[in-house]
């Protein structure tokens, strides 16, 4: 997942000579996690900035640049740190097309690694995901791919708005997958189906995808047929591939190791509980992280486990 | 006693240090300090020592997860503490501050506790390793979020001063630190209400990779105290002495109601930033190697050698202490065993509500 973001991140710094990459330790380390490596050398260090340590001033300093003809590509070193920059994200980037009437945009990506899984205690583990979709005028990807990752970055880059690009670090160098080297684009907005399935929709994202496969692999095991569907994009949600499926198999699990009250579940199980009620054999169903902050000790028990997602099928089932 | 004449000048164009390299006093007054005091600012920078190398064989067995090694930083750590009134004054520090840890008087087996996030930590392994506190020391508990618990060390300040109580609130952090708008924030905030906090800045001039060109085009971070409004002060914080002198100067002028100042020590980093980081990406072997020649507790030793306090039997039996001490507290500390699962669900708030309360019966009924 390293070598396809920064695969896009050269390609289209390559072909547009407004991309430019700003940051911690972007520069000359290449990243913490390596995703920014080489591109100093090879684009210069106006398009490639080490910046001073402050995420306000990486967030709002890209608003002024987006809005001045660049498309900057701010690297957040990890979600937990959005927060001193919050204030830029929701009062400038955010709102800037809006409140213009159209006059000024700021056509910017915000990467940043997120989620769990790594013992890194509560601020290298959140999943702030939902701040961001709760603000209107931001759009958020949260990839799970390595193949999706540069397609999805690519046109992350290219769109107009503001994108906050979410990057599971887990996943970092968990997964393998061939990402082809030229050109290709996935567009924001839509859902994948990863499995085909009747019996239930398994409806997850970013790094719980592992455990949300792992468990489809285990019902086909005792067999029931479950599709599973990656939103990939949570704001805006893929709304159509959502209610198709859970149409058609008439129950569904929404996964996600984000906490669970007033999440991106929340908002996909209640449209579905809106939609499909009377289409539904059990009502949709969370599983989720916890309303704690994510504790270091306890680091794989908070996210959801292969087990509590066979636990919440089987009550869907059983319904 | 209001004093208003101070031995040390603000904003001076070289750091402030008070023994050369050899070991020699050089300051304009002389250093009537009792032995067992400069005994113990010895042996608290050689147990820091001593602790950081036992990191980097944990880091190394996979006992934890991660360790931001302190080595360079010791004379400021023992200069800062000793300097303050320890358990009456607060301390808000960051994550490198090991050593500032082990000379507030933080026992090695609640310092093992945290790094391994396990039964024996006082904060219930709840946070990444390297990240201590302690209410029982007035040691405000370390947080990731750089430059997060600045405006926390000038509230502690002001409230200090609105009860009376003679504390004073000492705060530290990094040179990158100084960068993040709560630092801009928290030192206005203290320096507007003349509040009794002094701000530590411990510059080893690297914030990760990024050097310190990248976060000021200042002289010194001490010149941005000319900001606020309050004195700053450079420090050789290489220099124990210095670095103790300085800070009990300005603790004292805060305790006496002459409000902040700002302390840049200058500090180097031995090792990398952390344990997930590889220095050599960013920074030539030579400067490290160049730093070592001005090892702290080497350049202290010389001086306690010059004033008949320091001989080699003293040193090896010290170390031979020190070396069994942090051995049986880490014995100890992972024989306290792993903390219970369910204890994730505790201290959110005072009084559990209730999707916590259904959330731990979850886990519950999974675990049986
Ligand atoms: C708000 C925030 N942004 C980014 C980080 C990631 N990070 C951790 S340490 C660090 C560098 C800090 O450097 P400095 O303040 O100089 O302290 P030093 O590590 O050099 O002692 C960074 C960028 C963080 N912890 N918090």
């Amino acid at each position: 997942m390293i070598q396809a973001i920064n695969a896009a991140l050269d390609e289209e710094m390559a072909r547009d000579a407004r991309v430019m990459v700003l940051g911690e330790d972007v520069g000359k380390r290449g990243g913490v996690f390596l995703a920014t490596e080489g591109l100093q050398q090879k684009y210069g260090p106006d398009r490639v900035m080490d910046t001073p340590l402050s995420e306000a001033a990486i967030i709002g300093a890209a608003v002024g640049m987006a809005a001045h003809g660049m498309r900057p590509v701010a690297e957040i070193q990890f979600a937990d740190y959005v927060f001193p920059g919050f204030d830029q994200l929701v009062s400038q980037a955010a709102k800037l097309r809006y409140r213009s009437g159209g006059q000024f945009t700021a056509p910017m990506v915000v990467r940043m690694p997120s989620g769990g899984g790594v013992r890194g205690g509560h601020h290298h583990s959140q999943s702030p995901e939902a701040h961001f979709a709760h603000t209107g005028g931001l759009k958020t990807i949260v990839v799970s791919t390595p193949y999706d990752t540069k397609g999805l970055l690519k046109s992350a880059i290219r769109d107009d708005d503001p994108v906050i690009f979410m990057e599971p670090k887990r996943l970092y160098r968990a997964l393998k997958e061939e990402v082809p080297s030229e050109e290709y684009l996935i567009p924001i907005g839509k859902a994948a189906v990863r499995r085909e399935g009747s019996d239930i929709s398994l409806i997850s994202y970013g790094g719980s995808m592992i455990e949300t496969q792992k468990a489809a692999e285990e019902l086909a095991s005792v067999g029931i047929s479950a599709e599973v569907i990656d939103l990939r994009t949570v704001m805006p949600w893929d709304k159509e591939a959502v209610l198709n499926s859970v149409a058609k198999t008439g129950r569904v699990l929404v996964i996600s190791e984000a906490p669970r009250t007033a999440s991106i579940a929340s908002e996909v199980a209640a449209t579905i509980a809106e939609e499909l009620l009377d289409q539904l054999e059990a009502p949709p169903l969370r599983v989720t992280g916890f309303d704690t902050p994510y504790p270091y000790a306890q680091d794989k028990l908070y996210m959801p486990t292969v087990t509590r997602i066979l636990n919440a099928a089987k009550r869907a089932l059983d319904y | 006693m209001i004093k208003d004449a101070w031995t040390f000048k603000p904003f001076s164009a070289a750091p402030i240090a008070l023994m050369d390299e050899q070991g020699n006093w050089v300051a304009d007054f002389p250093l009537e300090l009792p032995p067992d005091f400069l005994r113990g600012l010895y042996r608290d920078m050689l147990a820091a020592r001593l602790l950081d190398e036992k990191f980097v064989i944990l880091i190394r067995t996979g006992k934890t997860s991660f360790i931001a090694p302190h080595a360079g930083h010791e004379a400021a750590h023992v200069g800062i503490a000793h300097a303050m009134q320890r358990g009456h004054d607060w301390l808000f520090p960051y994550y490198r501050d090991m050593g500032l840890m082990v000379a507030m008087g933080m026992p090695f087996k609640e310092i093992f506790g945290q790094m391994l996030g396990n039964a024996a930590d006082p904060a219930k392994g709840r946070q990444m390793p390297s990240h201590p506190g302690s209410r029982a020391l007035n040691i405000f508990t370390v947080c990731s979020a750089i430059a997060s618990h600045i405006p926390p060390a000038a509230g502690a300040a002001v409230s200090m001063k609105l009860k009376g109580t003679g504390q004073v609130s000492v705060c530290t952090f990094g040179d990158g630190a100084t960068s993040e708008g709560d630092w801009y924030a928290g030192l206005n905030f203290a320096a507007v209400q003349g509040a009794p906090a002094v701000f530590a800045c411990l510059n080893n001039r690297y914030a990760i990779s990024v050097d310190l060109s990248h976060q000021t085009a200042a002289h010194s971070i001490a010149d941005k105290a000319h900001a606020f409004g309050i004195p700053g002060y450079r420090v050789d914080g290489m220099d124990a002495l210095a670095s103790y002198f300085v800070m009990r100067e300005v603790i004292e002028r805060a305790r006496s109601g002459h409000g902040p100042a700002l302390v840049e020590l200058e500090v180097y980093r031995y090792g990398p930033h952390s344990s997930a980081d590889d220095d050599l990406r960013y920074r030539p072997k030579e400067e490290v190697e160049a730093a070592k020649k001005r090892d702290p507790i080497e350049r202290f030793r010389r001086l306690l050698e010059k004033q008949g306090l320091w001989n080699l039997e003293w040193e090896e039996r010290l170390r031979a202490d020190l070396k069994a001490r942090i051995d049986r507290a880490l014995e100890e500390a992972e024989a306290m065993g792993e903390v219970p699962a369910l204890a994730m669900f505790d201290d959110v708030f005072a009084e559990p509500t209730w999707n916590l309360i259904e959330q731990r019966a979850l886990v519950q009924e999974e675990l049986r």
